[in-house]
């Protein structure tokens, strides 16, 4: 973690924006560093970790060279879904479609959880490095099956009362991201089955899973309003309150996404093989990597991160709406981008995103504490997007480089990349080769 | 002879020197070329040819030394000026864009215009008929480039290098993935090109070729000028110490003592998805590989060669049928995964687009196949991972800094070394390799093939596709030879010769 603080310019940039917030800061009336108040600094926190969230998710997502633009979209469903379980009692459409959905995800979650215990339990005695021990029918599908039946049926006990009355903290926590699984792993199903372009699936995802939004709220509902304690339990309170006084507890939910699928993707096989998928998919498929499993996981795992963020939303905002999560997709993408991971995939890392979703915060909150106009915001936000990743993947020499060659040679199609500049993508190329 | 030694020189080069961070990749290396002369330009990878070639196509600078044309200095700054001065070069690695017709990547950057606006397809398309049928290539100029094999898209690359009618052209390694009889189709080229006074710099790894095609040789090493001499000057000892700087002669492999038959494959069909409809590429292919035994696959391009491979070990995308045996018990392999399960290993003809993870190091590389095996519970063992390629890099002598040094950045050889290593590390018990020598140089091409008759030696069951009839009849115990998606014959080693393969591996008449 230390190495990364060192080597990369990026966190440099995160220091840069911090000591700029607070040798500019408003002092309160007090004498006191607004900026740099604990206050304000955790409100930053908690601002960020809806788009965090999401942007975690999306960090996994296009280290494989994917994308996915329906996450925006995918929250603001589950946010109906969410409010509507609060609020509203009885078989309501969220419910009609929660619950189910959670029963499906539990399932499913819990038999590929035994199979894959299994699998390795075996793949760990074997001969040799090869895992060629066949699992026989009782371990492969008979128990798995059994594991996944009794979880189903363990959520099913615990949600259906709630159903009749209203849901709890943890009903809305357990089925919100339940849905947002069910609709990731569908990108994922149809991205693989399909063998289509993510962006034109997470597009039409996008616009699907607005209709549905705007189906479950019904006709006369933009907005469910959730007033905790009048018609939604006092509990989900909890869900905007701060830990010890001090610490958000939005704040507490994404930094755990970041700690654990950060560690996924560093100490796991399963990390491994995205980065591998994202470098060369066929030399993956060729290496016996289930190409296609993995990538469902990831836009599974998406849609299920932009649940829980559905849930933050509903508990900061007080209420779920269809257009909770507008633009919220590519605020998650800039955010990885700025954490200098690569669109084409195989190169990143949640720490960058981490990164990069604090410049973002911090910068937004250094605006709104200087009273910019919110529209000359999003200019600004706009040309740090460029700015940064501009820095990390280049120097000012070589952009100015790059203009003059291309001005001078005019036909960039037949020129090669100078020898000693990193071009790690040209698989076709030699360019590391000298022979 | 004479008249060719009297010819005007068209390009010289005066002690060309270039350096890559602190490494010399050429250093003072002198090169001329006359006007109709094939000049081979021989030596290991890493020798400095294609960094010479590259300074002289004008894709890098040189850091010193002189390029003269027609006895003038010139200035190649780019490949525009090389182009403007008649040089024009084919890359050994295909410089096509796959979704465009074999017309428009003849014609890229160049395209005929109507009304100096509009593309002119129909003028592109007849222009690039005229130019393949001069070259007797028997291509569809609107085929599009990415569904044509890799000779077929080589070929594009020389007509669309010759359609700019350069004076001086460079080719390199044109034949790394030609079938014979494309190679012949070339040299006829190549032969006709200089009589009508091209100058061809002819860049390649395999002697017999050169000794055959080339009027005049030069040999670097280490980026140093070892020799320049006519071909009839020379013989392919002489010329391969000059490279190597060492004696290689190809020992003769003992016979292998045969094991049990490992892998049965009866009557093995394949369709693929064609534009109309499913189109049969294999045909009721039968054979029988047995423990401690390298049974090569001969045909030409196209024969069905790969697709067997492919088959066998579950990346095919096509349906096949058929029946496969491993160790007497049936089984079926949809996809690679099933195969790896099995212990069944491919090494792929195109190491980098389909073995080798080029930005991951060499660790990442090794450990890849075998992680559920070195994972525990999923979770990666970095010491048990750094342990296999450890392993592997000792074992096959990869030359390398470190585990930890990215693969892009390793010789065509060493590479070639890491993909069949991260294979051996998974304990195959059958072992696919889809010319397993392409493009690596001459001591790297020893090393591969005591490396493959070891691992026979050590029982494993080896199933060879190869080209380069010299390595069949060299490594194989067996030999299979394909035409047209059919099995036409199988020759012992007693039996094998290069005419016994390429009369089974001739195409069969039209009317069959």
């Amino acid at each position: 973690m230390w190495s990364l603080v060192a080597r990369s310019k990026l966190w440099w940039g995160l220091a840069a924006i911090f000591l700029i917030g607070v040798l500019t800061s408003p002092v309160s009336s007090k004498g006191n560093n607004i900026f740099l108040s604990y206050g304000n600094l955790l409100d930053v926190l908690r601002q960020v970790s809806i788009t965090g969230l999401i942007a975690t998710g999306m960090t996994a997502v296009i280290l494989t060279a994917g994308i996915d633009l329906s996450v925006g979209s995918i929250m603001a469903l589950c946010s109906v879904v969410c409010a509507m379980l609060l609020t509203v009692p009885g078989w309501t459409p969220a419910a009609a479609m929660g619950v189910p959905a959670l029963a499906l995800t539990a399932l499913v979650v819990f038999a590929a959880l035994t199979r894959f215990l299994f699998r390795s339990m075996a793949a760990t005695g074997s001969v040799g490095r090869r895992d060629e021990r066949r699992l026989d029918m009782t371990r492969g599908t008979l128990l798995p099956l059994a594991a996944g039946a009794a979880a189903a049926a363990l959520v099913l006990w615990f949600t259906i009362p709630q159903v009749a009355t209203k849901f709890g903290v943890l009903g809305v926590l357990l089925v919100t991201p339940a849905v947002g699984l069910l609709f990731g792993a569908i990108n994922g199903i149809v991205i693989v089955g399909g063998r289509l372009q993510p962006f034109i699936v997470t597009l039409a995802m996008m616009v699907t899973a607005l209709g549905l939004a705007r189906l479950t709220a019904g006709q006369n509902n933009a907005v469910l309003p959730v007033y905790t304690g009048s018609n939604a339990v006092a509990g989900f309170d909890v869900l905007r309150s701060l830990v010890w006084g001090i610490v958000p507890v939005p704040g507490l939910f994404f930094l755990a996404a970041v700690v654990i699928y950060g560690a996924v993707l560093r100490f796991t096989s399963f990390g491994r093989y995205l980065y591998a998928i994202g470098g060369n998919e066929e030399a993956a498929r060729l290496s016996g990597i289930d190409v296609n499993g993995t990538k469902i996981v990831t836009y599974a795992v998406q849609g299920m991160l932009a649940g829980v963020a559905a849930v933050l939303f509903v508990a900061q905002y007080r209420q779920g709406k269809p257009d909770a999560g507008t633009g919220l997709e590519l605020d998650a993408i800039a955010a990885v981008v700025i954490g200098g991971t690569s669109l084409m995939g195989g190169r990143g890392s949640i720490a960058g995103t981490f990164a990069g979703v604090l410049i973002f915060g911090l910068l937004s909150n250094l605006l709104q504490l200087h009273n910019i106009n919110s529209n000359l915001q999003l200019v600004l936000k706009g040309l740090i997007i460029v700015g940064t990743v501009l820095l990390q993947e280049r120097n000012l020499g070589e952009i100015l480089g790059n203009l003059r060659l291309n001005r001078a040679r005019g036909d960039p199609a037949t020129r090669e990349p100078p020898e000693g500049e990193t071009e790690p993508r040209r698989y076709g190329g030699s360019a590391n080769e000298t022979s | 002879m004479t008249s060719r030694e009297q010819s005007a020189t068209l390009l010289r080069a005066l002690r060309i020197t270039k350096r890559f961070a602190g490494v010399t990749a050429l250093d003072q290396v002198d090169f001329d070329l006359r006007a109709g002369e094939i000049h081979a330009l021989m030596g290991e990878n890493g020798a400095g040819k294609s960094t010479l070639m590259k300074i002289l196509s004008g894709v890098q600078p040189a850091d010193a030394g002189d390029i003269l044309i027609d006895g003038t200095p010139v200035a190649i700054g780019s490949v525009r000026d090389a182009e403007r001065a008649g040089i024009a070069i084919i890359h050994q690695e295909l410089n096509l864009v796959p979704e465009l017709s074999v017309a428009a990547n003849i014609f890229l950057g160049r395209e005929p215009l109507r009304a100096g606006l509009l593309l002119d397809r129909r003028a592109m398309s007849a222009a690039a008929r005229t130019l393949l049928a001069r070259l007797g290539i028997d291509l569809d100029p609107d085929a599009r480039v990415a569904g044509l094999r890799m000779g077929e898209q080589q070929l594009v690359e020389i007509a669309k290098a010759l359609s700019l009618e350069a004076r001086i052209l460079i080719m390199d390694e044109p034949t790394s993935a030609l079938s014979p009889a494309e190679c012949e189709r070339l040299f006829r080229i190549v032969r006709q090109l200089a009589a009508e006074g091209v100058g061809i710099v002819y860049i390649s790894h395999r002697i017999e070729e050169v000794m055959d095609l080339a009027h005049r040789v030069t040999v670097l090493r280490d980026g140093r000028h070892v020799l320049t001499a006519p071909i009839a000057e020379m013989s392919r000892d002489r010329l391969i110490s000059a490279m190597v700087g060492r004696d290689t002669a190809a020992r003769p492999p003992e016979a292998a003592t045969k094991g049990p038959v490992v892998l049965s494959v009866r009557n093995l069909g394949l369709e693929v998805p064609g534009r109309r409809g499913w189109r049969r590429i294999l045909h009721g292919v039968d054979l029988d590989l047995h423990a401690g035994e390298v049974l090569g696959i001969g045909g030409l391009l196209g024969s069905g060669r790969t697709e067997i491979l492919e088959t066998l070990f579950g990346a095919s995308p096509g349906r096949a049928s058929g029946r496969i045996h491993l160790d007497g018990r049936p089984v079926e392999i949809p996809s690679p995964r099933a195969a790896r399960r099995l212990g069944i290993a491919l090494v792929t003809e195109d190491r980098k687009g389909e073995g080798l993870l080029l930005d991951s190091s060499i660790r990442e590389n090794v450990a890849l196949p075998s992680l559920p095996c070195i994972s525990r519970f999923g979770i990666r063992r970095p010491a048990g991972e750094a342990a296999v390629a450890i392993d592997t890099v000792r074992r096959l002598g990869v030359r390398c800094s470190g585990i930890e040094q990215p693969t892009a950045t390793l010789s065509g050889g060493n590479q070639q070394k890491v993909v069949i290593g991260k294979w051996l590390a998974t304990a195959p018990r059958v072992l696919l390799l889809d010319e397993p020598t392409r493009g690596i140089d001459v001591g790297a091409k020893q090393e591969i093939y005591a490396l493959i008759r070891a691992l026979a030696a050590e029982g494993l069951a080896i199933l060879m596709v190869s080209s380069e009839l010299p390595e069949l009849l060299l490594l194989a115990d067996r030999i299979l030879v394909m035409a047209q998606g059919r099995k036409t014959g199988e020759l012992t080693r007693a039996e094998a010769s290069e005419e016994a393969i390429m009369h089974l591996a001739a195409p069969l008449r039209a009317a069959s």
